[in-house]
């Protein structure tokens, strides 16, 4: 489904990526970790081209991402992406921020595209917050709306990142809870996270990224049993702390 | 000091307009000078101010360049160049009305303070709001028309109150092309008549009815455009 092969990537001259290569198959879960600034958002956010990359291939479900021809609005508008500080549009209502690319982008009629956003909302409990306007809701509650507008464009997969580290400790286990129950239903996702009991429950690989290279990419019982790199090691135990 | 108002009912010379409706004609002048000017500049200055963040670089520089041009020129001189220098560079335009050459040198030079204005309150929204509407397969046009536009105009009304204020004050200039505005009414009438003090007065009492209007009328719009829950600049 995503394949990243032999990725790199520069700001001027400081390297942020250093040939990483991995992939997610349909339906796996796929956990990237690793110390601030060692480039987890810059890879996910090279999936979908958000950010350009210099050196090497992105290609989802066939299609090559840097290749110059690909319609990236169209390939964007199938692969989910939920950000660390939710990024809901603030003069939007709730349901108009699950219709707005529904209209736009699928051409789906307003009354389908609020019927979409309706039964998305009502799946992460904020049936009654439909006429808010983000600024009221809580950080947990504009999170799960913004997965709810992620999964509005029936995407074939879903990237995260670090999508709770932006809340309040009680708020975190709502977020979760959406997202487990998405990686059960069989979501091909890609997760920035340092929730690791989130990756012990759902994961099937880990990654672990160090400064701009993967450093490990296990399967979750290696990386959790027997992590092989010394840099890991330190990681894990630091964040297994609290 | 004895204020003297009855000359206001007197005739110009012509034998059918009073000075008071000259004053009412010249601030109609001065209210069509500005309003045009500020149509054309919000129009051009939110085009100009877009582009300057675009990601493609010779875009932005082209933009950057007509704001430091329309900016760094004094307005006098601008004013002058409409009205002296291009019409001899190129002769159709001999034939414009100066009201048109004002207006258009009112409007770019205020076109480049409203870019600046339309610029960074685009570039005060937090960065993943471009990316969200990116990932969601919105093209960079459709981003920029439903979700970054939107918040940075409600985040800019305030400077572009005192930008319309500005223009108001601004068209002043219009005198230096001989339109029968509020300011070249002031010194006619004052030299005509010799009621400087008075002249003055109900002059500088249009200019503040104008800019309060204006004032009262941004806030009105601010208040309808404000978003529930909204807390400006908090990332
Ligand atoms: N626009 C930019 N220009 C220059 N350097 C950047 C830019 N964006 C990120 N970087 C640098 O690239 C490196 C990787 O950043 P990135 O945000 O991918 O890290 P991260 O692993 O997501 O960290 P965090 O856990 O803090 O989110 C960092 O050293 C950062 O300073
Ligand atoms: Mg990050």
């Amino acid at each position: 489904m995503i394949e990243i092969k032999n990725v790199s990537k520069w700001y001027g001259s400081f390297q942020v990526l250093t040939k990483c290569s991995t992939s997610v198959k349909k339906g796996e879960v796929v956990v990237v970790c690793g110390p601030s600034g060692s480039g987890k958002s810059t890879l996910i956010k090279c999936v979908n081209a958000l950010e350009p990359f210099q050196e090497g291939e992105v290609v989802i479900d066939g299609t090559s991402v840097g290749a110059a021809g690909t319609d990236l609005p169209r390939l964007r508008s199938k692969v989910g992406m939920v950000f660390q500080h939710f990024e809901l549009f603030p003069h939007l209502s709730i349901i108009e921020n699950l219709t707005l690319a529904q209209v736009k982008v699928l051409n789906r009629s307003a009354e389908a595209a609020r019927d979409k956003g309706l039964a998305l909302l009502e799946r992460v409990g904020l049936t009654a917050h439909a006429d808010k306007f983000p600024g009221q809701l809580s950080g947990g509650q504009q999170q799960r709306v913004a997965i709810a507008r992620a999964l509005a464009m029936d995407p074939m997969c879903m990237l995260f990142d670090e999508p709770t580290s932006a809340l309040d400790p009680e708020m975190i286990n709502e977020v979760l809870d959406v997202m487990v129950q998405l990686a059960q239903e069989g979501m091909t996702m890609m997760c920035v996270t340092h929730e690791m009991g989130f990756a012990r429950k759902v994961a099937h690989r880990v990654i672990f990224m160090d400064k701009g290279e993967i450093v490990e990419d296990a399967t979750k019982d290696d990386f959790f049993g027997k992590p092989r790199s010394e840099r890991a090691v330190q990681f894990l135990s630091k964040i297994l702390q609290h | 000091m004895h204020l003297e108002w009855g000359f206001f009912l007197r005739d110009i010379g012509d034998g059918e307009t009073t000075y008071l409706s000259w004053l009412f004609s010249a601030w109609g002048w001065t209210l069509a000078v500005a309003g045009c000017a500020w149509v054309l500049a919000l129009l051009l200055g939110s085009v100009v101010g877009t582009l300057r963040t675009m990601q493609v670089t010779w875009v932005a520089r082209l933009a950057n360049a007509w704001v430091e041009l329309f900016r760094n020129i004094p307005l006098l001189v601008q004013i002058f160049l409409w009205y002296h220098v291009i019409p001899s560079l190129i002769p159709p335009l001999r034939d414009v009305p100066s009201f048109v050459l004002v207006v258009f040198g009112l409007g770019l030079f205020t076109s480049s303070r409203v870019a600046e204005q339309v610029r960074a309150g685009i570039q005060s929204l937090p960065h993943g709001q471009r990316h969200a509407g990116m990932a969601l397969g919105l093209t960079t046009a459709q981003t920029y028309r439903y979700v970054l536009l939107p918040m940075a105009f409600r985040i800019v009304i305030p400077p572009l109150t005192s930008e319309a204020m500005n223009i108001i004050k601004n068209s002043s200039v219009a005198f230096a092309v001989s339109i029968s505005e509020l300011t070249l009414f002031a010194m006619q009438a004052q030299e005509e008549t010799s009621r400087g003090v008075e002249v003055y007065l109900a002059v500088t009492t249009l200019y503040i009815i104008t800019a309060m209007t204006i004032n009262r009328l941004m806030a009105l719009i601010e208040k309808r455009v404000r978003v529930p829950g909204y807390v400006g600049g908090d990332r």
